[in-house]
């Protein structure tokens, strides 16, 4: 339903099934794979650390919402709430002396186990008032974390998280930093693509259609919802872990707020809801297009001699994210994904026919 | 004035080789040509998907809603181009669709659903005389028109779908299966009263249906519509006693199970 | 805690919540007409605070002049919202309308600051400030005037709900194919109730703007709305009204007793868990319509 393929035919599931239906996106994917690969040599750490690692991991995190959300199709505004979850659980057992490779997965588990009260709510109602409980979940866990300064971290209510290290090894260079980022967005990626391939991918859309028509033929909904609640949490609390052990480096309640669960989702429906490449373009859109933004406003005021107010500047990137959000649903609502499918499938059959083969 | 022309001055709404495309790329219904006399009520009938619906809508002007649009040809209605209009002008012309599936405002009361339909240009009198009308034709309505509209039996619901199409004046109704999921006895009840407005007020209907057999019963006129193609015209007399639509739609023809029907309806396709 | 301080408490619980009911109006309006949860209520009020700010302070206009011209301003621009953003939208899954209302919001907030900055700014109303004796309860000034224009809205938009015109929208939340059917215009009625919202939004904005300021976290009223608007069932203004009352209520007794406890800010924990409950128990609310399914 929402990646609706133009031009492409297959003979027989076999090749329907394929992880690339076409060689042209095999060819593609392994040449972003090289360029992530190579992305320290090529560009300075400020933009390799300011840029392209929030990127990454926010990628990671994004995509484990369009789990819950693109593909179940079960509304989540409270996702920053299990990003923190699984941020804190992993500093504290870190802090606690735990590996960070442990921590990572602890992270991972209580955001899972948490993420999974949301499914309940979920199991009851739909849609809007989906969206509504899972909203007042994120106050209530904000209003937690706010308010317990034992999770929290004391009266500043920022708590430090000690160096990461893997096998032993800290790792605190940019380039290793960019690594760990790196990994952790490419395996949450190729399980996301491969997601499409497995009876679990298959059950969650038959979820999404219909929860209760999938009941009818035998997708028990209600397990599947709780998998894919599960499943997204824990994509998210490893990726809220890893945002704070790689960028943040301290973590605090304002990062996992509710205007971050707004955000997350806007960046998958800004993607495409179901869509993997989509969320890689939603993501850049969101995150880096209002800081560009503000930076040409700021530039072009300076050059036309304007003398552009503090407080002007300072909310541009606010303006420039609700328009862009607005923008991307008028031009195509099925998010960015969408617009780059009809741009390759247009080009798939002028000039570029011979590729389908 | 030619035979063709003339045919066309008595018809209220005349539908020229129309063609509709589904966002873009899906061809409903290719070249459908049909006639409605001004005062007469005519069927169409065909399977599910053979584009009845579609033609229905390309008429109300409701396909834009379903991305759907007019790619080929020309209606008009009482003699004026409408091919383009939108939907709400068309209903303020006397074209009115009452959608498949009885689509009464749910949460709404029955006298509210026939109040929401009213033209806004109505004064308070008319409309109390309208909904008063509606109710002579509907008494069943009028013992329920304070209830919720959602929780009125499938009968009353048509009822009240087709009252509320009423309610906007048409000069042309059009029925979307009015007996779609209904008793026997509702079907002849609610034909029965489509007859007698058409008779009353010279009502012109243009009536899709399947129950091809209640629907010829009180039609004049009926299309046959396959696969977004019309492939019969004739009146109802001629198409009841035509061994085809026999065999397809009226049931008891000589064929004795379903491969065979299969079969000579493949046959028959090829050879047409 | 003695009798007088929880009546005092209670009194004010009610006249507050009249003021959340009064913001929770706009929600109920758009969702009454169109079926659309407006999430951008909180921005749109916002906005209509600044421009009344503008009209009044900027441009020297007396407030009589500046808040009518506010309201007039704010329809256009309510209208222009469905016109421009949401008409592509009809009959799109929920989650993108959702998405489209969040965009609205956060552009309007950032907009309106980007123009008028983030300091906060004084309608000044010229309700006096000086509190209210009623017997022995305190009582403010403009929270009665704020409670009173809750109350008159409520009277003139259940009016309004059974004129025609208001029956025709509410066909339209209804069922739109149904009423593109009968020749009524969807547009102009969604148009009609964002419009007859935004001015909603000015009003709120005023009350609240006097009493806590005209800055940014006027936007925050979002949540305290929704559930007002949630409880009282989504598309029911008289349940907006009375899900405000016990809200109110609620809230101003419950963070009196829970907030020595908790160290403060129990007000927003409070309301989140009546919407939650509400949502879990009796998602349609106190007097919303629930869907009628008919196999």
């Amino acid at each position: 339903m929402f990646y609706r393929l133009s031009g492409v035919h297959h003979n027989s599931y076999v090749s329907e099934s394929r992880l690339y239906r076409i060689p042209a996106d095999r060819n593609l994917a392994l040449f972003f794979l090289a360029l992530g690969l190579v992305a320290p040599l090529l560009v300075g750490s400020l933009y390799l650390n300011s840029y392209l690692l929030p990127w990454l991991v926010w990628t990671a995190a994004a995509l484990g919402l369009n789990l819950v959300t693109g593909w179940a199709g079960q509304l989540h505004l409270g996702y920053a709430a299990v990003m923190a979850v699984g941020a804190y659980s992993a500093v504290h057992a870190a802090k606690f002396g735990i590996p960070w490779e442990f921590a990572l997965l602890i992270g991972g588990i209580s955001a899972s186990v948490v993420g999974s009260l949301f499914a309940f709510a979920a199991l009851r109602v739909k849609g809007l008032y989906l969206a509504l409980t899972t909203l007042a979940m994120q106050f209530v866990m904000d209003w937690v974390l706010t308010h317990s300064p034992a999770i929290s971290g004391g009266s500043h209510a920022s708590l430090q998280a000690p160096t990461f290290a893997l096998l032993g090894q800290p790792i605190t260079s940019d380039i290793g930093l960019y690594y760990i980022a790196f990994s952790w967005c490419l395996l949450v990626t190729v399980f996301m693509l491969n997601l499409r391939r497995t009876g679990l991918g298959r059950a969650l859309v038959a979820v999404r259609e219909k929860d209760y028509a999938a009941a009818i033929l035998g997708v028990n909904s209600f397990y599947y919802k709780i998998v894919a609640f599960a499943t997204s949490s824990f994509i998210g609390g490893v990726s809220g872990a890893v945002l704070v052990a790689t960028f943040f480096f301290l973590a605090a309640p304002e990062q996992f707020s509710v205007t971050v669960s707004i955000q997350v989702l806007a960046m998958v429906i800004v993607g495409g809801l179901g869509s993997t490449i989509g969320t890689f373009f939603g993501v850049a859109l969101i995150l880096l297009a209002p800081g560009v933004v503000n930076g040409i406003v700021a530039k072009g005021a300076i050059a036309l001699g304007l003398q552009l107010n503090v407080e002007t500047l300072a909310h541009i990137p606010t303006a420039t994210y609700g328009a862009l959000i607005i923008i991307i649903l008028m031009v195509e609502p099925l998010g960015l994904g969408k617009l780059y499918g009809n741009i390759r499938d247009y080009l798939m059959v002028w000039p570029f026919d011979q590729l389908k083969r | 004035m030619t035979p063709a022309l003339e045919k066309e001055a008595a018809s209220i709404l005349s539908m020229n080789s129309i063609e509709v495309l589904y966002d873009n790329v899906m061809l409903a219904i290719k070249g459908v040509s049909i006639q409605v006399p001004r005062g007469g009520m005519v069927a169409l009938l065909g399977s599910n998907g053979a584009g009845k619906s579609t033609t229905l809508k390309a008429i109300s002007g409701l396909l834009k809603v379903e991305r759907g649009r007019i790619s080929r040809g020309e209606i008009s209605f009482d003699g004026s181009v409408i091919t383009g209009l939108p939907a709400q002008q068309r209903v303020e012309m006397g074209i009115c669709h009452v959608i498949e599936g009885r689509r009464v405002f749910e949460h709404l009361t029955p006298d509210e659903n026939l109040e929401a339909a009213a033209p806004v240009s109505m004064n308070r009198a008319t409309l109390k005389a309208e909904k008063q009308r509606i109710y002579e034709y509907f008494p069943r309505l009028a013992e329920r028109k304070n209830s919720q509209a959602g929780y009125l039996s499938g009968g009353e619901q048509q009822m009240l779908a087709i009252g509320r199409a009423l309610m906007t004046q048409p000069r042309l109704l059009m029925l979307d299966e009015p007996s779609l999921g209904l008793a026997p006895f509702l079907v002849t009840e609610i034909f029965g009263i489509i007859r007698r407005i058409n008779k009353e007020q010279g009502l012109s209907v243009l009536l899709v249906e399947q129950n091809a057999l209640a629907a010829l019963e009180i039609v004049s006129d009926g299309y046959l519509i396959e696969n977004g193609r019309v492939v019969m015209h004739d009146t109802a007399q001629a198409l009841k006693s035509n061994s085809d639509i026999q065999e397809f739609y009226l049931g008891g023809g000589s064929a004795t199970n379903f491969h065979e029907i299969k079969h000579y309806s493949r046959r028959k396709r090829w050879l047409s | 805690m003695d009798l007088i301080l929880l009546a005092e408490l209670a009194v004010n619980g009610v006249l507050t919540g009249l003021l959340y009911s009064l913001f929770a109006i706009g929600l109920v309006l758009i969702y009454k007409a169109s079926s659309v949860p407006n999430l951008s209520q909180g921005g749109l009020t916002m906005a209509g605070a600044y421009v009344v700010l503008a009209l009044a302070h900027d441009m020297g206009l007396p407030l009589w002049v500046a808040i009518p011209l506010a309201a007039v301003v704010m329809f256009v621009f309510g209208m222009g919202i469905e016109r421009v953003a949401l008409r592509r939208l009809a009959g799109r899954p929920v989650v993108m309308i959702l998405m489209m209302t969040l965009g609205i919001d956060i552009f309007l907030r950032g907009t309106t600051l980007a123009i008028w900055g983030g300091t906060s700014r004084s309608v000044d109303l010229g309700v006096s400030y000086e509190p209210l004796f009623v017997g022995d309860i305190l009582v403010s000034r403009i929270h009665l005037l704020g409670a009173a224009v809750a109350i008159l809205l409520f009277v003139v938009f259940v009016l309004f709900f059974r004129t025609r015109l208001g029956i025709r929208l509410r066909a339209i939340a209804d069922d739109y194919m149904a009423s593109w059917s009968v020749g009524i215009s969807v547009e102009r009625g969604v148009g009609l109730s964002w419009g007859l919202a935004s001015i909603v939004a000015v009003s709120a904005g005023i009350i609240w703007g006097e009493i806590q300021g005209v800055d940014q976290s006027l936007s925050l009223l979002l949540l305290k709305g929704l559930t007002v608007a949630v409880l009282g069932g989504l598309d029911s203004i008289f349940g907006a009204v009375l899900a405000g009352i016990i809200l109110g209520i609620i809230e101003n007794v419950g963070s009196a007793y829970l907030d020595p406890f908790v160290g403060g800010g129990s007000r927003d924990l409070i309301m989140a868990a009546v919407l939650i409950l509400t949502v879990m128990l009796r998602p349609h609310g106190l007097f919303g319509r629930t869907d009628i399914e008919r196999v």
